[in-house]
C-alpha cells in the first residue's frame, strides 16, 4: 500500500509525473464505471458531428487522473479533508498521452495542522487540457 | 415539447433530485472505477487483514452521474469546472445520498453557464463530500 510522500515537504516541491495513455477502449471501460455513456465520449458517429469532429474523454476521467497523483503522494491523507478544484481547458481525444504534474505551492497553518496547496496541471503535449489545485491535511513534520 | 430543461428553465435555488440520489460503494464499483483509471495507488486493493475496504474519493464521479442526470440537461453541454471536497473516507458499504442545487447561472462568450452545489452524507448522516459542477448548458431542443 502507498504510504504517501516521507520526509519534510516545502513549497516549490514537485509531486511525482503522472502519465496515463487514452484509447477508446480507456474512454469505454471509464463509461461502464461511471455509467456516463454520453454519446460523444463513446459513439464516434455522433461524436463526429460535434464540436471535436471526435471522441473526447470524460472531464471527471482527467480529473480522477489527478486524484490518482494526489493517492499516489499523500497517501491516506488524501481520502478525507481534502479538496481539488479544476477547469477543463481542453479536449482529452483517444491516442493522447496524458500528463499529470504537480507542484507544492504554499504549506498553510490552519488550526487542525499543516494544509498543502498543490498546483496541478494536465497536458496533453504542450497543449494543457486542465489545470488547478488540491489540498489536503500533509505538511511540515 | 421537449424532454430536456430549457436553460431559461432553470431557476437558482433549483434542488434535484427531488429526493437524494443513493449509491452504494460495492467492491464491483471500486474495482471498475480503479481499473479504468489504471489507479496505481494501492489505497483501494482488499485489505488483507479483513478490514473494510477504502474507496477512491473520485468515485464521486460515479455517484453524481445520477445526480447530473436529474437535471435534465440536453446533449451537448460541456463539464467546464470542477471543484470537490472530501470530509470524510469512503468505504465499501458506504450508503450514499446526494442532491444537488443550482446557485448561480450566467452568459459568458455567449456560452451559458450553469453553476450548482452538490452534497453527499452517508448512512450516518455525515457530509463525506461536497462540490461545486459548473456546467455550459447544451443547446435547446
Amino acid at each position: 500500500m502507498s504510504a504517501g510522500v516521507s520526509g519534510a515537504i516545502a513549497e516549490g516541491d514537485r509531486l511525482p509525473v503522472l502519465s496515463r495513455r487514452v484509447s477508446q477502449a480507456v474512454i469505454n471501460a471509464y463509461a461502464e464505471a461511471s455509467g456516463d455513456f454520453n454519446p460523444i465520449h463513446t459513439d464516434p458517429d455522433y461524436a463526429s458531428k460535434g464540436p471535436f469532429g471526435r471522441t473526447i474523454a470524460h472531464g471527471m476521467m482527467t480529473l480522477a487522473y489527478a486524484s490518482d497523483l494526489m493517492s499516489e503522494w499523500a497517501g491516506e491523507a488524501w481520502l478525507s479533508d481534502s479538496a481539488i478544484d479544476v477547469a477543463f481547458l481542453g479536449p482529452v481525444f483517444a491516442g493522447d498521452d496524458v500528463t499529470v504534474t504537480g507542484v507544492v505551492r504554499e504549506i498553510v497553518q490552519e488550526d487542525a495542522g499543516p494544509t498543502t496547496v498543490c498546483e496541478l496541471t494536465c497536458q496533453v503535449g504542450d497543449r494543457t487540457v486542465m489545470a488547478g489545485s488540491a489540498r489536503c491535511r500533509i505538511g511540515a513534520s | 415539447m421537449s424532454a430536456y430543461v430549457r436553460y431559461d428553465d432553470v431557476d437558482i435555488g433549483w434542488t434535484f433530485p427531488a429526493e437524494p440520489a443513493e449509491f452504494v460503494v460495492t467492491d464491483a464499483v471500486v474495482d471498475k472505477f480503479c481499473t479504468a483509471t489504471d489507479d496505481r495507488s494501492g489505497l483501494y486493493d482488499v485489505p488483507r487483514d479483513g478490514g473494510v475496504r477504502r474507496a477512491p474519493p473520485m468515485i464521486a464521479a460515479v455517484y453524481l452521474i445520477d445526480v447530473l442526470k436529474a437535471r435534465g440537461g440536453p446533449p451537448g453541454g460541456v463539464h467546464a469546472k470542477q471543484r470537490l471536497a472530501f470530509h470524510h473516507a469512503l468505504h465499501v458499504g458506504d450508503l450514499l445520498r446526494t442532491q444537488a442545487c443550482v446557485t448561480d447561472k450566467y452568459v459568458k462568450k455567449e456560452r451559458r453557464y450553469v453553476v450548482a452545489e452538490t452534497e453527499t452524507r452517508n448512512q450516518r448522516g455525515e457530509v463525506v463530500a461536497t462540490g461545486v459542477i459548473t456546467s455550459i448548458w447544451g443547446p435547446d431542443q
